[in-house]
């Protein structure tokens, strides 16, 4: 479960967050949607507690990430904006090395470092050193980590980025299965089609505050659109900065 | 803080072993430092135990053979083109006559008396010159039945207390900050691609969103970029006897001695100032924006440590608190091992502390601004 409320966020001259409340419930994907500069990131990161917001609050699972970011990280798995990985580690060892923080040792850990790697398809590539890695294989680690201490709740940004086909298909099986077994996903998105086919519920924000907030059918009937493309040109309010 | 920074620092130094050229730029750097030591020892060494020849311009050498051939004994002979010497020696046309009929003889040095290289030249000159001159009025005393013994009412003796450690020590002294500096140098790289390099490569922001302290990170991060600076040190503190092997020393009256025990006891002494150095490069580093700029700060900063032991080094100051001070205590700890003269345990002790002081002053200090949006971001 997570939720927002009225958080605010100014950098210098720019206004990231202006007032954002917002809840993703468990057993749920919850799409956060909008143009570029929205503040989609912003609101992410204070999330997880490593942006601290001027105003208002982010609550996981009841916990306000400014107040008790370690118990709230415990309780999250994230897909960050920027991933890095260390070039001369495998993705073995990246994930074995998240799950360690978090806790996981010795076999508990290899269990679910070794079930991740096969539920990802990346039994092939688990033990290479990832210098030299294609964008959609580095993705794939990433993901890894951020799903290998089955966290309760799932952030992720903008997952679906440079992936091909077949692991597009994987991520979204892997996604639907996490709703299944009862946790709560957010995760934000360009691509229009994958938000009305994976999201139960859409989160629309522009400048810093939310537009729009319903499944992506009441959004198309809402606004009287056909396609869920058209429906947030139209929410958004303007054609502006859809990539 | 639980365990979580055993975590990072076993995967940093996988990490960071496995990056072969930041591991050879730390250990090439503990044995290049000896090695310049040595080679400019062995050119020392030379210098000082071979005296050439000293050519000078010699005119009216046919009026005074004997005296010649004084100065030839004493190493100082006619060049061969008498425009390139820097002293030139006349003797006058009548010297023979005026040896007979013992008159005072003027033999004259001509040079440039204010060229400060060619002093010991002048003095070898003259020296020798008052030498033949004593042989000669030794004799004329002798001939008219006086001992010489009376133009001498006093002679200086001179006793040098100059012990070989101490002789050792003023050599050593330099090798020395080789080591302190290698503890400094070695964990550079690995502290710098840790910290400004993790930033850099974007995984920063990922790390610090798991559920560890920044405190546990930087404990592990500085622990990482020790160990290399300690591994630095050590490889250093072991060249030493080893380079000194070949180096004949002894001609120079240096008895160069390190056993294992003293060898085990400097690391020791070296570890908190590896821990400052970490603590210190990975503050320099978060702060600065980019990778690049860290190498620029980092060599900046590693000056004024540095800095501090070379003058002490070379101005042979000396003060009651340079003992207990960071990086200082540790310097007079390393030479103390090798003058002879052991530091005490307490001032070694407070050395420690204190430097481990502003090591955890420091930590706190990154942990810090590892809070900071501003650090993370890189913004």
């Amino acid at each position: 479960m997570i939720e927002v409320n009225d958080l605010k966020k100014s950098y210098q001259d720019v206004q990231a967050l202006n007032g954002l409340t917002f809840s993703a419930s468990d057993n749920e994907i919850t799409g956060l949607l909008g143009p570029n500069g929205a503040g989609k990131t912003t609101c992410l990161r204070s999330l997880y507690g490593l942006i601290h917001p001027d105003q208002g609050e982010a609550l996981i699972d009841g916990v306000a990430a400014q107040k008790e970011p370690l118990t709230v990280r415990k309780q999250i798995g994230i897909f960050p904006d920027k991933f890095g990985l260390y070039e001369r580690l495998t993705p073995r060892e990246h994930i074995a090395y998240i799950a360690e923080l978090h806790g996981l040792k010795g076999e508990q850990q290899q269990r679910n470092v070794e079930s991740v790697i096969k539920s990802l398809g990346m039994e092939d590539i688990a033990d290479r050193k990832t210098q030299g890695f294609s964008q959609g294989q580095r993705m794939k680690v990433a993901l890894a980590q951020a799903i290998v201490h089955q966290p309760k709740n799932l952030i992720l940004d903008e997952p679906s980025r440079g992936l091909d086909v077949m692991s597009t298909r994987i991520l979204r099986e892997l996604m639907f299965q996490l709703k299944e077994e009862g946790r709560c996903i957010l995760f934000s998105s360009h691509v229009m089609q994958e938000v009305a086919a994976l999201c139960d519920r859409v989160v629309i924000m522009v400048k810093g505050q939310v537009v729009a907030n319903d499944s992506p059918q009441a959004l198309c009937e809402q606004t009287g659109e056909s396609s869920f493309e058209e429906a947030f040109v139209k929410l958004i309010g303007t054609d502006e900065g859809i990539v | 803080m639980t365990s979580a920074w055993k975590t990072v620092w076993l995967k940093e130094l996988k990490d960071a072993i496995r990056d072969r050229r930041s591991v050879m730029a730390a250990m090439s750097y503990a044995f290049f430092g000896p090695m310049l030591m040595a080679v400019a020892f062995f050119a020392v060494v030379n210098q000082a135990t071979s005296k050439s020849d000293l050519e000078v311009s010699l005119t009216g050498a046919e009026y005074a053979p004997e005296l010649v051939r004084h100065l030839q004994q004493n190493g100082i002979v006619a060049h061969e083109d008498p425009e390139q010497a820097s002293i030139e020696l006349t003797i006058p046309e009548d010297y023979q006559e005026k040896l007979a009929s013992a008159e005072p003889i003027t033999i004259i040095i001509r040079a440039d008396y204010s060229e400060r290289k060619g002093s010991d030249a002048r003095r070898r000159v003259e020296s020798a010159i008052n030498g033949y001159n004593r042989i000669v009025a030794g004799a004329r005393l002798m001939m008219r039945g006086v001992s010489p013994e009376v133009m001498q009412a006093i002679t200086p003796a001179r006793q040098d207390t100059a012990t070989k450690e101490s002789r050792a020590a003023l050599i050593m002294g330099t090798v020395m900050v080789f080591v302190i500096m290698s503890v400094f140098f070695a964990g550079m790289n690995v502290a710098i691609d840790t910290s400004a390099g993790e930033r850099e490569r974007n995984s920063l922001e990922f790390l610090l969103a798991q559920p560890l302290t920044s405190a546990d990170l930087v404990l592990g991060k500085a622990f990482t970029a020790s160990t290399f600076a300690m591994l630095g040190g050590v490889l250093t503190l072991a060249m030493i006897p080893l380079v000194f092997m070949f180096v004949p020393l002894e001609k120079l009256g240096i008895d160069v001695s390190f056993s294992f025990l003293t060898q085990a006891t400097l690391a020791l002494v070296l570890l908190p100032v590896a821990l400052f150095a970490s603590f210190l490069q990975l503050l320099v580093s978060f702060l600065a924006k980019s990778f690049k700029e860290a190498q620029t700060y980092i060599t900046f900063v590693m000056f004024a440590p540095m800095t501090v032991v070379f003058v002490l080094e070379f101005t042979r100051f000396s003060h009651p608190a340079l003992a207990y001070l960071p990086i200082t205590s540790q310097h007079q700890a390393l030479l103390g091992s090798i003058n002879g003269e052991p530091v005490s345990a307490l001032p070694l002790l407070i050395g420690g502390v204190s430097t481990l002081i502003v090591a955890a002053i420091l930590a706190f200090v990154v942990q810090w601004k590892l809070k900071s949006e501003k650090v993370v971001f890189g913004l």
